[in-house]
């Protein structure tokens, strides 16, 4: 299917676009997406997306469901490879390398990007255990570097204080809450340099998702950070910068504070204000 | 930034409709009533009514319970419905414009209070022929920032911003004129003064209408020209237009 036969429910090039106002010449850039095109069969999911990903600040996709952000997310780390009949045209360059060059090494670009997804999934293993799992599998077995790093990767998450002294006990047990920050302690363990959150606090009450949002804050000072969510406030008030999408175009990209005072489109002003649909 | 007037009829949210179009209509409620206060004012001392003066002092408090009404209207919304990009500029104009509408009222008190003591000193002074003009001009920018802001435009907001300068001009000119009526006789000074604190106060709701129109270029535009010179603001507002 070529691209002049998408449907849209909109004229997509009445849309004014706002991306070229973004000035990004103080950032360095962590990923580079060029012309990306994401294909699930037939249908193309993502048309054409070019973005540079500031590092070491927070980057939050918005838009209305299915508009390719968490497809977008999902590029970063190859996880669409996984999905059956999905096509990826164009490149996403980390550190100047294009992940989705022949050769690339999946598990190691994993290790280096890392995800976090909406529902808490701890394995069925013991506090350290989940956070030292990472490691392990990189063939890190020495006691002591074990224990340093999981009491790092553990105040990392803010979660060291509630749990140094049940580190043995099963992640089963923990909150929801406290699962999800076990699961970003457990990414972010072996110390990767992008995090992936997709929709991360979700399914977490009010107060849990406070926390996750002061621990975003946080981590902004090591890694660089990509989240989707659905909840605009969040986005509002985590984020740098943020990515309007729909039907799989960037319809705008902008810092948190320009997008959510005065955007540029009216589609984001549409969508941002509660008018979309 | 393409944001109709009546862009707050589409909002998915029903009850948030009504409360951003009740939030205006209040405001208007308010502008309509200090119009009233600003055109009787002036007619009380062109005409030397002492009650109708009283009636204005009175109906201040109207004003003044308002303006505590619509802030109170904002602060929920912001609170409720954590407002976002148009609708964010709209409350914060709206809190911004209720001052300016508050402090109008303010104005027309003092020249309420200043007639009243005229029409005790037993006669109408010098200076009748400028409170009628440059109370009729600033009437008129009232009125037009009033509309600027009901349709969201910014072009007659600009317009009312650039008729300031003429009337803070008129306002000079006639001071001027004051002046020398009271240095040709000293039995005038006392009665031209409060002709001057007239003066004065209607100057002040020029500059508030203009204030208003700020407000309105920042609630449709995104733009602050509070402190931008007249050619600045054209120049900001240029690009919308």
């Amino acid at each position: 299917m070529s691209s002049t036969s998408r449907t849209h429910a909109v004229d997509i090039s009445a849309i004014e676009r706002s991306t070229e106002d973004l000035d990004l010449s103080s950032e360095t850039i962590a990923l580079k997406v060029n012309q990306l095109k994401l294909f699930y069969g037939q249908k193309e999911a993502l048309h054409g997306i070019d973005m540079n990903i500031p590092k070491k600040r927070v980057t939050a996709f918005i838009g209305p469901s299915g508009c390719g952000k968490s497809t977008l997310l999902r590029c970063f780390n190859r996880m669409n490879d996984l999905v059956d009949g999905c096509r990826i045209e164009g490149q996403i360059l980390l550190d100047d390398a294009n992940i989705y060059a022949k050769g690339t090494d999946v598990a190691d670009l994993r290790r280096r990007v890392g995800m976090v997804f909406q529902k808490p999934n701890p394995f069925p293993k013991s506090i350290y255990e989940n956070v030292a799992y990472g490691l392990r599998i990189q063939g890190i077995n020495k006691k002591r570097i074990l224990d340093e790093t999981v009491e790092w990767a553990l105040r990392s998450a803010a979660l060291w204080d509630e749990v140094k002294d049940r580190l043995n006990e099963s992640a089963l047990g923990m909150s929801g809450g406290q699962q999800q920050r076990l699961v970003i302690a457990r990414t972010v363990a072996v110390k990767p340099e992008v995090l992936l959150l997709d929709e991360p606090a979700s399914a977490l009450d009010p107060l849990s998702t406070l926390k996750i949002e002061e621990l975003i804050h946080e981590l902004k000072n090591d890694f660089t950070i990509v989240i989707v969510t659905h909840n605009m406030q969040q986005a509002a008030r985590v984020s740098d910068y943020t990515a309007f999408m729909y039907m799989g175009d960037l319809i705008e990209f902008g810092t948190t504070n320009q997008l959510f005072t005065n955007p540029g489109s009216k589609q984001t002003e549409d969508y941002i204000t509660g008018r979309y649909g | 930034m393409a944001n109709g007037h009546d862009a707050h009829l589409h909002h998915i949210s029903q009850r948030f409709n009504a409360e951003l179009k009740d939030l205006r209509d209040h405001v208007l409620v308010m502008g309509g009533m200090v119009e009233k206060q600003v055109a009787e004012a002036i007619d009380a001392l062109v005409r030397l009514d002492a009650p109708l003066a009283e009636e204005v002092k009175a109906n201040d408090r109207h004003v003044n319970r308002l303006e505590t009404t619509i802030d109170e209207e904002c602060t929920r919304v912001i609170a409720k419905r954590q407002p976002t990009a148009g609708d964010l500029r709209l409350v914060i104009a709206v809190t911004k414009m209720v001052n300016d509408l508050e402090r109008i009222g303010d104005e027309s008190k003092k020249i309420a209070k200043s007639t009243l003591q005229i029409i005790e000193s037993g006669r109408l002074p010098e200076g009748a022929v400028e409170v009628r003009m440059i109370g009729e001009h600033v009437s008129r920018m009232l009125r037009q920032s009033l509309d600027a802001f009901t349709r969201f435009d910014i072009n007659v907001a600009y317009e009312v911003i650039k008729e300031d300068r003429i009337v803070d001009s008129e306002y000079k000119t006639a001071m001027r004129s004051l002046v020398t009526a009271m240095m040709e006789d000293s039995r005038n000074i006392s009665p031209i003064l409060n002709i001057m604190w007239v003066l004065r106060a209607l100057e002040r709701v020029g500059d508030h209408a203009r204030n208003i129109c700020q407000h309105v270029i920042y609630m449709v535009h995104g733009k602050d020209v509070r402190h931008a010179t007249v050619e600045q603001t054209e120049e900001i507002i240029s690009g919308s237009r």
